[in-house]
Parts: C-alpha cells; structure tokens; sequence
C-alpha cells in the first residue's frame, strides 16, 4: 500500500521474495489489467450458470412469498433451518475478506498484497448474499423493514432487547464499511484500468465515473493513505463484533445447545476459518487461470493455510468445549442435545462437520500439504462443506430435541429451501465473476508497493505510481 | 373546462360507480339473508352474543349444551351447566357439532337417482315420488333409523302404524348385551346408569367410559371427582381390567392385561371371594360362582389367584365398587356373559343402589342389538320389503361386507334416505332428501327418566343448503299419503308432546306457554321421580357361557374398538375431530394398527411400516403404531375411518376395520360381534411419516410431569430441592447478585423478572392450575380451544410435518405400562399450553414487540404486528407458539361461518398461541366497568376449562388470594414446568399426579 513512509531496504526484500518472478512493475499492470479483457467461453458458461442459478433463487423465493413460508420443511420446535445456516455461513465467508484487508494491513503483513482484493470482493459479496436471507426466512417478508428504527407516526420502535435488531445493525453496519473499504482501495486500481481502456467505450466511461478522477497525485495519494488507515482501523473491531452478534442469535436464546457463552469467539473463529478457506477455494483457479503464479505464490497459500489452521484449531476446540460442557452441567435437555448431535437423527451431519473442520485441518501441519496447491484446495472445499453443516448442525439438532421431550421432532429441507440455498451461491458467483472481468482483482499498486525499485521501462505507464 | 366533464360531476359519477362497486361487490345469491340487519330483528345485537339452549346429538348421552350465537350464527357449543348429565361441560365432538352443521359436503337439495348417478330434483317433485314410491310398497314399508329423541321415534312409529310397515333402529355401537345382562340379572329391559362420583373404587373390564361408553362427559366428571386427590388426601383407585390400555385404561391404577373374552372370568373370581369370605349375597348365582374360584380362574387367564383374591379384597374395602364393562370394544362372543359376570359382581359387593342404578335407565343408549337389522336384511333379500326409508343411519359403512346390506337394498323396490349428506348408506337409494341438522331443528332427548331435554334450532338452517327437517319430512309423507298424524310440521307435532309432559311435569297453574318458554330457557324439565329400590339379583332365564368364545382365523387377536374421536364413524368428515390426535396414539387424520413393541419387534415391523391386515374376511393396509399398552397377541384398530363417500375430509382417510369383521351377532343381546377374528400381520416394505404430535414418549427426569406417591403425600412429605442453594451459589460467581428464582405462585413475577409496565400491586395476574390427578387426557380442551380461538386445521401432510396449530397439546408420557403381567400402571397427561411466563423466553426476543407482556401477567401475542422471524418460537421452551406456515384459514364456505368473531383469524405468516382466551378477559373486563364493578372471581372462565369434563382447569387472579386458582396452587403438590430449570416463572402451575405405588421423585 501506498503510504507517506518511504519503501525501506527490507520491505523490499520482502517484496522481493513475495513475488520473485515479477521483474517489473509495467509487467504488474500488464498481467493485472489482462484480466479485463475480453472473457473467454469458461466464463461464459460459469456466468450463464450464474444467472440460471439467480433465475432458481429468485423464482424459489417468489413462489415462497406467493405461497407462504410453508414450502420450506420448517416445524413447530424447528422454526429455524437452512435459511438460517446458510445466513451464518455466508457472514462467515464475508469475515476474511476484512481481517486479510484490514487487520494483516494494520499488522503490516505484506503478504496480504496479492490476496486482499478479491478477499475484500468476496467479503462484500458474501454479505450482499447473506443479507438476502433474513428477508428470505420471513414469515413476511413484506414487513422486514418494521425492524429498523424508522420514525413512524405511533411511536414503534424495534425491540432493542432483541439480538436480531442487533444483527440488523451488525449486518448492515458490516456491508456498509467493508464496501467502503472495498471501493476506497479501488480507487488507483481503476484509473489504471481507465488508462488503460480505449476512450469512448462504455468500460472506459464506467471507469471514469468510478475512479472519481483520480490522478495519483501526491495529495490524493496522502489523503488515500490516511482515509484507507482510518477505515481499516474502524473495520477492524466489525471483523470480532460482526460474528460475536450473530452468534448471540444462538447464545442469547435459552434452546440448550445454543446458550453457550463460547458462542462468540466460537463463531468469530469460526467465520475466519470459512473465510480464508474460501479464499483459498476462489484464488487457486483465478491463479490458474488468469496465470497468476507470479503474483499468488506458494508463499501466500502457505499463509492463509496457517491462518486456518489456527482458526480451524480454535474452532475443533470449541466443539470438545461444547461436548465437555454440557457432560458437565450435569443437565439433562443439555447432554442430551449433545448426544443426539453425535449419535441421533442428524448424525451424519455431525460427522460432516467433525470431520471436515476438526480431522481433515491437521493435514495442514504438513509443511508439504501446504505448498500443494492442489492439496489446500480440496481441503479448503471440505472446509467449506463442514463449515456449512457446522451451521446446521448448531441450528437444526438443537432446535429439534428441546426441552419438552413430547415435542421433539425433525426437519429435513424443502426443494425450494435447497432451491435457495443453491441459488444463493449463484448470485454470490454471478457478483464474483463480474468482478474479475470488471475490476483489477489483484491490487496493483499495492503489488507494486512491495516490489524491488522500479526499473521505470515505460514511464508512460507508470500511472498509479 | 366548459366541454369536458365538471368535477361535481365527476365527483357523482364516482360516488354512485362506487357505491355500485361496492353494492356489486357486496352481494351474494342470497342477498335476502342479509337484509335482516337494516332492521335489526329483536333480541339480536350485532356483537353481543345470544345463547341457545338445545341439546346434543353426537352420541347416545344425552348432554345438554348452550349454543353461543352471534348475528345468526352458531359459532360455539357449551355444556349446559344446568344439565344433570353433562354438568357444563363437552367433550370434543360436542364442539364438533358446529363443523356438521357447516359442513360444506351436506346435501345441498334433494337428489333423484338416475342410473348410475344423481340428479338435482325440486322439494316438491322429492315428495311427490316418495310418496308414490310408498303408495306402491302397500304394507312392505320399512323405516330403518338411527337412534332418534322420543318425539321423533314416536312420529316413526306413527307414520309406520299408519302405512302398516315396521321401523327398525340401528346403531353401530350398541349396548344391547349390557341392556340384555341387566334384564336378566335385574329384570330392567333397560340400559342401567353408574355413579362414578359414588365410587370409592373402579373395575372396569374393558369398558372406555371417559372416551365411548354410554355417557363420556358425566363419567368423566364422576371419574376424576371420584379418583383425584382430594384436600383431605383421599383418591379413589381404578383398576383396568382387559387387553388394551384405552384411554380410559390409561387412566387406571392397576391394569390386569387379561386377553379378550375373558374379563368375566375375573369378575366372576372376584364375586366368588366376596361371596366365600365378605359374606355378599350371590342370590340365585351361588353355584355359579362356586364353580368361579380364584384357583381355577388363575388356570385359564394369565392371573394369579392371589392377585384375583386381592383384587376382590380391595373391591370391597375400598368400596363402595362400581365395576363396569365391558363395552363396544370388548364386544366378544360371551359379551351378555361378561356384562352380566360384572353385573353380579356388582351386586355381591353391594354396589346396585349405590353406583349401579338399574332402575335409572339410561334411556337414550342405543341398546337395540344389530340382530333386528340383520333380520330385516334377510327379509329385504327375500323381497318381503317394497320400500325402504333409511334415517340418519349409515348401516353400509358401519357394517361388515358381509352382512349383505348393499345387495339387501338393491332388492328393495324403492329407497329413500333422509340424510344430510350422500354417504355410503345413502348412495344406494333412489332418493336422497336432505336432512336439517339437529342445531337447526326442534327435537327432543329423554337421557334418563324424569329429565327431558328440548333440541331447539340454534339458527336458522344454514342457506347453502335446502333441507328439512326429518320429522317435517315424514310428516308431509303422511300427508301426501292422506294420514293424519295430528300435526302439520313437527314443531307442532314436538309441542303436542310436550303438552303432555306439561299436564304431567308442569307445576300447578303455569300456563303451556309459560312452560315452553321455561323450557326453551333451560333446555330441560326436570320431574323429581324417585328412584325404584335397589332390585335384587334375579334367576337368570337362560344358561351362559362365560369362558370366552373363540375366535375365527390365525394370528393375533384384533380388537375393534370405537374412536373416541369419530364414534362409529360419523363425526369423520370434521377436521376438528380429524386433526384432534388422538388421545392414545396422538395420530391425527390417518388409522394406525397398535402393536406391542416386542410384537413389531418379533416381526421385524418399525413404528411407521405399513403392513397388510388379513382377516378371514377381508384385508387391508395401515401403518403400525407401536404401543407397551397392548397385549403381545392383540392388535387393535379402530373405527371411523375408511369412508368411500362421506366428504371431502373422511374420503380415504384410513381404514375402516368392520371389512375385517365377520356378521356374526352375538346371543342373546343380539349384538354385532367386534372380538371375533385373528389377522395375520405382514410387512408391506413401504412405510410412511404418522401423522402425529408426539416426539418421545419419556420425559427424562426433567421437571415436566412429576408424580407423587399417595403415601408420601399423606405422610406430608415436603418436595424438598435437594440441592437449594445450587442456584444462589452459582449466580453468586463472579461478583453477579442472586436474584429470587422461587416464591409463592401468587407472587410471580418476581423481582428481577418484572418488566414493561407491569404492576403487581395494581393489576390482576390472571393464572392458572391444572390438577394432573384429574385430568383424563381425553382432548376435550384442545377442541373446545379450537372453536373459540378459530384455530384452523391443517391437514395431514401438515401434520405429519409437525405443523399443528393447536394451542393446546396434550402431552402423553409413559412411566410404567407393563402388558405381560397385572401391575400398576402409570401414565402422565400434561396438557400444554402457553404458561404465560413472568419472565418469558418468548418476550426479549422479538425484534418488533409482537410478543410482550401485559400489565395483567398475560403473555400476549400482535397478529398484526408479528413478522414471523419464529424466534420467539425457537425459545420458547415449551414449544407452544405454532406458526401459521400458508393461509390456513381460508377455509370452504360455510365452514367459516363458525368463526368467532371476538378472535381475529390469523393470517398467513405469523406466530400463534394461547392467549389465556384474553377475549373472555377483556369482555368481563368491559362488562364489569359498564356495571361499574370490578371483575369477580369465577367470572372469566377459558374455553378449555369452560369444557373439561374433569374439573381438571382452574382459573382466575392469582393475586386474589381467596380464588380459587391461588386456593389450587397453594396445595403441596403445586409445582410449575421447568421453571427449577431456566426460571421461567410461569403463570400455570400444576398439581403432581398421585399415584398408589410408589414413584421415583423428579424435582420439579
């Protein structure tokens, strides 16, 4: 990143081993800008899948508005499902994008470089998705906006006490500062793409707009670098708060299973572990297939897999905290919840879960597992399946073996649930795949930043620095 | 402007297209029935409610009911608190009257047979072939009815004498052994009546009298009067004695799980000790019982003749006994032996005069055996009948195939059946009029002598359909056939009778109309007639056997038995009665087959498997439902279900198990016999998702239904918290200050618990107790709760989903159930409702507040402000809040009709639940400050405890210290759901069941 302190001798060096393929900084632009180019038949094909997946969302969804919210498999104890778990796991997936853009900035960790822009993309994407699902899960959905505290003539306010009012502000709150931070680090980004762009064509009016005149002048430089600090440093505590709300969904109810005063760190672990498996899912083929060895190095995916293995080691130790708890409360409507995770109807979730985020993760203590690219992302695909049966399983066993035994009773999702669920990660890919046509998805300048001193071949080029 | 249109005209055109518009909008085909209210017709307000006193006609009991009517319509059935029988209350098919009469499959005008088919005639064009038809038949007329009130039957038998044909009655659950024992054992051709509340201790052998038997309702009341504990700590025991645990059988004490067919044989073990060694006067049955000795009796039954001898014993010491049995479902090929054995018994130990009136008949029972319609089907097939008049009766459904009865009628010249609906019955005939239901027509009920109900029409008949009444029905036959019956409609007809009763019951002076109009006010006339002396036992006129009587087939005996729920069958079409789970299986809307679970076990077979049922006679498919309160070698099944033309909502629903049962009729009584066939049970491969309420049936010593011995109650044991300090220790980690979590009831919420705006000084803090010693889990509560709160149904698939809407649940628990040997048994009801909290889970969650409290400790719900993100569902620990999934209650006209329009009806989307029927509250509220008082104690009474027949419910202000609800809750068994566990502070509090053996102390 760009800032007012000089580029000293060792970030250099880091740099300098960070990328060691990239030998000048016109080449950056270069590879970077390619991206935009003309989309290939691949692309096609996934965007038209895309836009076939929004088509099933938003005809699912339509069909539920117009017949009610018992097309879904909910039930008396289980009012809760895959809407519900699949709104945590896409607030998970949106929690890496922040922490690599804005805690590892304010960390100084340089290797956040060449990940953090499509992080940050994939982060407000992910929050973009996961907002539609609180609409989705309404009774009705027609009155959602009764949850916000607008000023209306009989004096309604929403229920303060209530942690889905905090989670409409925690949400919100969350998508409003990462898209800020998103676009602010835009901003050089596009003007290099505009310069790049033939002038008259729409792309290169759209960037015009976008860039909001940006010259890389010293001024704007200074007071780019000071808003990004700023703004990094006010997302930073979202990344813990965001989550830590959410999980208070769960925590703050009375359901056993769900009253756990681990819930928030639990869960913020949790998000980042999603999230950077996440990353890892995106950048392997963007790295493929763009050709980006140079910028996404081994280097970098051995980073992000140690910062899973962390998490997914603070996450495998909440579960044994969870199991060792309720053994020890010595309550039975809290062991049994228990029991039944393992060994009742949804056990195969349970393993799901277990296995994909607490045995699989260890591979990542072999040195060797995390140089292979093709090794983490495998892993990072169970990482992901177990991080979404891992919402379910908090969600839907704990809701289906409650306090009254009398009442007990299971949910198994509609095809139009699964017909959401499936459409929601087309929408979250449709957004994503515009983005790696639309906009420079590895951040040049800040690339640039970490490289050795420029050789300076095409200064006309040297736009953005 | 000056060519264009004028605003003042265009202001007219809209305000007369409008009007039209709303005119257009407004109108229906029968417009004439709204003009009514441009001229209010008198005695009706719209909004206040007119009250109808009338009487049931859902089954033989004879209950007498008001009916709650608003602007015309009925919208809500009540027990008449006046009435000796039902005493104030119903029970759920009572309530279900009012899904009969708008019923949207009633025949809506008579229909003529063409062919295969039906078609539409005219009134008059229906009357003038019925009267052909009967002209043509000459003297081979027979009337075939159901059972109908004495003015009624008498109009039948008029009309019968007058065209020189006969009437034959037939129901398909008859008392006719009973009626025939009692001739023989007391020389009353009567149906006798039992005083439950009289009892110190119950036998019943196999007779379900809180569900089906005679007089649910009254015995219920008698029942729980009889075995809950009472402030004194006395409670009557009730022993059990049969292969199948009914719900009544869930209700005993003690089960002594004998097979089929041989509970006589205890009751004669049980009269032979009494006789050797209590003295009791066996009259002229002394041989017969010497041969009945315990020892020898223990040889055929799975019984040891210590426990027979005990059992006797306790009979006695107990008493005063009351033994009854063994009703419908024990209907076996010795049931007039069984019935008399139990009748004996009754007499040896003192009982006749005391609990067992044979000479307070119970009148209105149906005691006609089905043998005098098997006759009548041999002389249809034979041809020595013309024409057939079938009445409220469906003998095509309720009859084994083969009977006959279908071909029977087809060799009749020509059918009528009066009926209110095309059913299976019906069908065959050549002419089908429809009928008025008994809340839209004048009827009458003599339940016992001297008590005489009037049935007046509680509305006019419902416009959808163009009926009439049966009685005005024959009575234009007669016309058209130039009799004179003496009366021009049968209102006349009804009155006429009544002046009769007048001259008889009437005090002096009191003119007819003064009468009548007393008559109509009260539903009833009561004449004080003493009762006869207490006959003694008479020489039998006929030798019985008494050793059960085999059975057809190989396999597993099948046990018959009539729904609590549908009766015989009739009450299917109504979705209340289909979505009620019922109260031993807790299944809704399908038929199930009940199996041991070691027996499915054995077989290979998992709750939910549909297996094939093969009878001697006929087969069929059904999902197996396992049950620890069966025999190993019995299954069961019960009726109701199967229809093939009923309506929209019985049509295929289950099965009907009288395809398995053969034709045979038992002697002497002359009654179907129901124990009379073994099936073989074989697995199908296919299963299904029951339809049902229940999650487990173990509650897992958590704090939900807890027991106590009735020992340790007497000894005044305390229920003592064994670790009480636990919490405050606890609360006190961390710097954190203990708040109270326990207090008296009447000082809940407590404090750190009192939110919003709630005062405890100024407010009432209305409440509830439920007597779980009393309550019989017989579901009367949920339906009754379902017609206040227009609570939809919603159907099976929905219900198999788990998405029943109602508020109330009758939770079931298994604590000891033992079908191999006699031994106690111990099943808990918990019906479940919102508890109201103080500090409720639901409240702090809601985003928007459609959940709060209200300054009245009332835990309220906004329809119209909820969003229906379910969470206050998700916390509620007692999961009471139900969610309306689709728009449920868009119903079929006229079906909602019924809707009571104090309660919204909810829309789709939003979160329900018991409201403590808060619009009871608040219009008792308004009343009492229109009078300028405050509300008085007993003035707010729910629906679920306006209806249960147990006396189970209590309510009121639990700030009040001298109501009854704070009086319940003040005794040593109190104790509130879950509240030790997550501090809920509920507004309900329960009293322990009490128990005769000793039980394993949850803390509550």
């Amino acid at each position: 990143m760009a800032t007012a302190t000089k580029p000293d001798e060792k970030a250099r060096e880091r740099g300098a081993q960070t990328h060691p393929d990239v030998t000048s900084l016109g080449e950056v632009n270069v590879d970077i800008l390619k991206m935009l180019s003309r989309p290939g038949k691949g692309w096609w094909i996934l965007f038209g899948l895309s836009v076939a997946g929004i088509g099933l969302l938003f005809f699912s969804w339509g069909n539920q508005l117009i017949n009610g919210i018992g097309l879904t498999g909910l039930n008396t104890p289980v009012g809760w499902g895959v809407y519900i778990a699949t709104f945590v796991f896409w607030v998970g997936i949106a929690h890496s994008g922040t922490l690599i853009s804005a805690v590892l900035y304010l960390f100084r960790a340089r290797w956040r470089q060449s990940i953090y822009r499509a992080a940050e993309a994939m982060t407000v994407f992910a929050v973009m998705t996961a907002g539609l699902f609180p609409l989705i899960h309404l009774g009705r959905a027609w009155h959602a906006y009764w949850l916000f505290p607008y000023p209306n003539e009989r004096l309604l306010w929403p229920n303060f006490r209530s942690p889905l009012v905090w989670d409409v502000f925690a949400v919100s709150t969350y998508f409003t500062v990462s898209s800020l931070f998103f676009l602010l680090g835009l901003l050089p980004d596009i003007a290099a793409a505009r310069d790049q762009a033939k002038p008259g064509t729409l792309r290169h009016k759209l960037y015009q707009v976008t860039s909001f005149g940006w010259r890389g002048t010293d001024r704007q430089w200074h007071h780019f670098g000071k808003a990004y600090l700023y703004l990094a440093a006010l997302a930073t505590p979202l990344v813990l708060s965001v989550h830590s709300v959410v999980s208070w969904d769960f925590a703050m109810s009375i359901v056993p299973g769900w009253h756990a005063t681990i819930f928030a760190p639990y869960f913020v672990a949790g998000a980042i572990f999603s999230g950077v498996a996440m990353v890892i899912t995106l950048m392997v083929p963007i790295r493929k297939i763009f050709g980006l060895e140079k910028y996404l190095t081994t280097k970098h995916f051995d980073a992000l897999a140690k910062l899973c293995l962390v998490t997914g080691l603070v996450v495998f130790y909440a579960y044994l905290v969870e199991f060792f708890m309720a053994w020890y409360s010595g309550e039975d409507p809290e062991r049994r919840v228990f029991w039944n995770r393992v060994f009742g109807h949804y056990w195969w979730a349970t393993w799901i879960m277990l296995i994909c985020n607490g045995f699989i993760p260890i591979l990542l203590w072999f040195k060797r597992v995390r140089y292979s690219i093709a090794a983490l992302f495998v892993i990072s695909i169970f990482i992901n399946i177990g991080m979404w049966f891992e919402r379910f399983v908090i969600v839907v066993t704990s809701l289906s073996h409650e306090f009254m035994p009398f009442a007990w009773n299971t949910y198994r999702p509609s095809v139009t649930e699964m017909g959401i669920v499936v459409g929601s990660f087309a929408w979250f890919s449709f957004w994503f795949l515009l983005f790696i046509r639309l906009l420079p998805p590895v951040a040049i300048a800040e690339i640039k930043e970490v490289l050795p001193p420029p050789m300076r071949p095409k200064p006309k080029k040297e736009a953005a620095r | 402007m000056s060519d264009g249109i004028k605003r003042r005209d265009f202001l007219k055109v809209l305000g007369v297209s409008g009007a039209g518009a709303g005119l257009v909008g407004c109108s229906t085909d029968k417009v004439e029935r709204l003009i009514p209210y441009v001229t209010p017709p008198e005695e009706i307000t719209p909004g206040v409610a007119t009250w109808y006193s009338t009487a049931c006609a859902e089954c033989p009991a004879g209950c007498g009911v008001w009916v709650k009517t608003r602007e015309g319509r009925a919208v809500k059935l009540e027990g008449n608190a006046d009435h000796p029988v039902s005493q104030g209350a119903l029970c759920a098919r009572g309530h279900s009257a009012l899904q009969g009469v708008y019923d949207p499959d009633r025949l809506d005008q008579p229909m003529r047979r063409n062919g295969d088919a039906f078609e539409p005639v005219s009134w008059d064009e229906a009357e003038s072939l019925l009267a052909d038809g009967l002209r043509a038949a000459g003297n081979d007329v027979l009337l075939v009815s159901g059972r109908t009130g004495p003015s009624l039957t008498r109009l039948q038998e008029d009309l019968m004498e007058a065209v020189g044909g006969s009437r034959v009655e037939y129901e398909a659950l008859s008392e006719a052994p009973l009626r025939e024992a009692a001739r023989m054992a007391f020389g009353t051709d009567a149906v006798p009546t039992f005083d439950f509340e009289a009892a110190g201790i119950v036998f019943s052998f196999g007779a379900d009298f809180l569900e089906s038997w005679l007089s649910p309702v009254e015995h219920a009341r008698g029942f729980a009067r009889m075995s809950g504990t009472d402030t004194e700590g006395e409670k009557g025991r009730f022993v059990f004695v049969g292969p199948r645990l009914s719900l009544t059988g869930q209700n005993a004490d003690e089960w002594i799980p004998v097979h089929g067919g041989s509970e006589g044989l205890v009751a004669l073990a049980m009269a032979h000790v009494i006789v050797r060694d209590e003295g009791g006067d066996p009259g002229p049955y002394a041989e017969l019982l010497e041969t009945y000795d315990p020892q020898s009796v223990a040889q055929e039954i799975d019984v040891s003749a210590e426990i027979l001898e005990q059992l006797a014993r306790q009979f006695l010491s107990e008493g005063p006994g009351l033994a009854v049995g063994p009703g419908v479902a024990g209907q076996s090929g010795n049931a007039t032996a069984i019935n008399l054995a139990v009748l004996i018994l009754n007499a040896v130990a003192g009982s006749v005069g005391q609990t067992v009136h044979p000479g307070r008949s119970h009148l209105t029972a149906a005691s006609a055996g089905q043998g005098s319609l098997f006759g009548a089907i041999e002389s249809m097939s034979q041809g020595g009948v013309q024409a057939l008049i079938l009445h409220g009766t469906n003998p095509q459904y309720t009859l084994p195939p083969a009977a006959g009865f279908a071909d029977a009628v087809g060799a009749v010249g020509f059918t009528v059946a009066i009926s209110d609906r095309i059913d299976e019955t019906a069908e065959l005939a050549d002419l089908v009029l429809p009928a008025q239901h008994p809340l839209e027509s004048w009827g009458d009920s003599n339940p016992r002598p001297g008590l005489w109900t009037i049935q007046q029409p509680a509305m006019r008949p419902v416009p959808h359909f163009d009926s009439r009444s049966s009685g005005d029905i024959l009575l234009a036959l007669a016309r058209n056939l130039d009799h004179d019956l003496g009366a021009e409609t049968f209102y006349d007809y009804l009155r006429a009778r009544w002046d009769e009763l007048h001259q008889e019951a009437g005090s002096p002076g009191e003119s007819f109309s003064a009468f009548w109009r007393q008559t109509l006010r009260d539903g009833l006339v009561e004449v004080s007639a003493p009762e006869p002396a207490a006959p003694a036992l008479q020489t039998p006129d006929r030798a019985l056997t008494f050793e059960p009587a085999p059975l057809d087939g190989e396999g597993l005996a099948l046990l018959v038995y009539p729904s609590s729920r549908f009766g015989d069958g009739r009450g299917a079409n109504r979705p209340w009665l289909q979505e009620l789970p019922d109260p031993v299986s807790k299944i809704g809307w399908h038929s199930w087959i009940e199996i041991h679970p070691e027996t499915a076990t054995e077989r290979g077979l998992r709750k939910g498997e549909i297996v094939r049922v093969t009878s001697p006679h006929g087969e069929l498919e059904v999902p197996v439902w396992t049950y620890p309160g069966i025999r190993r070698d019995t299954v069961a099944l019960a009726m109701g279900g199967g229809h093939t033309r009923f309506g929209r909502y019985a049509d295929d629903q289950g099965v009907n198990p009288m395809t398995l049962l053969p034709a045979t009729i038992e002697q002497p009584s002359g009654s179907l016999v129901h124990l009379a066939t073994r099936v073989e049970i074989d697995p199908t491969g296919r299963g299904r998702q029951l339809s049902t309420i229940e999650g487990s049936d173990q509650q897992f010593n958590r704090p939900i239904a807890p027991a106590v011995a009735l020992e340790a109650l007497r000894a005044g044991e305390e229920f003592q918290d064994p670790e009480p300090d636990r919490l405050h220790e606890l609360q006190a980690v961390g710097g954190f200050v203990p708040v109270p979590t326990d207090g008296e009831p009447g000082a809940f919420p407590l404090e750190g618990a009192r939110h919003g705006e709630y005062d405890p000084e100024a407010h009432a803090r209305w409440a509830m107790a439920i007597d779980l010693d009393k309550c019989t889990g017989c579901s009367a509560c949920v339906t009754a709760c379902q017609s206040e709160n227009n609570i939809p149904w919603v159907g099976e698939e929905q219900m198999a989903m788990g998405r029943s809407l109602e508020w109330m649940r009758l939770e079931r628990y298994y604590e000891e159930v033992d079908a191999d040997q006699p031994g106690p048994v111990d099943i808990r009801f918990l019906p479940m409702l919102c508890q109201h909290c103080g500090n409720a889970p639901c409240e702090p969650v809601c985003p928007v507040y459609a959940a709060y409290h209200t300054h009245d400790g009332l835990n309220a719900q906004i329809y119209n402000r909820c969003v229906g993100t379910r969470y206050c569902a998700n916390n509620c620990p007692y999961k009471v809040r139900v969610f309306n999934w689709f728009r449920f209650s868009e119903v079929p006209e006229p079906l909602n009709w019924q809707y009571n329009p104090d309660v919204t009806v909810r829309s789709e989307g939003v979160m329900e639940k018991c409201s403590f029927c808060v619009q009871r509250i608040r219009q008792r509220e308004n009343q009492a400050t229109l009078e300028g008082r405050s509300v008085q104690e007993g003035e707010v009474v729910p629906a679920c405890q306006q209806s249960c027949p147990a006396e189970a419910i209590v309510f009121g202000n639990i700030r009040d210290p001298n109501s009854r609800v704070a009086q319940v809750s003040r005794d040593q068994r109190t104790y509130r759901v879950l509240d030790v566990l997550i501090n809920t502070q509920p507004a309900v509090n329960y009293l322990r069941k009490v128990t005769f053996h000793p039980v394993e102390d949850i803390h509550v």
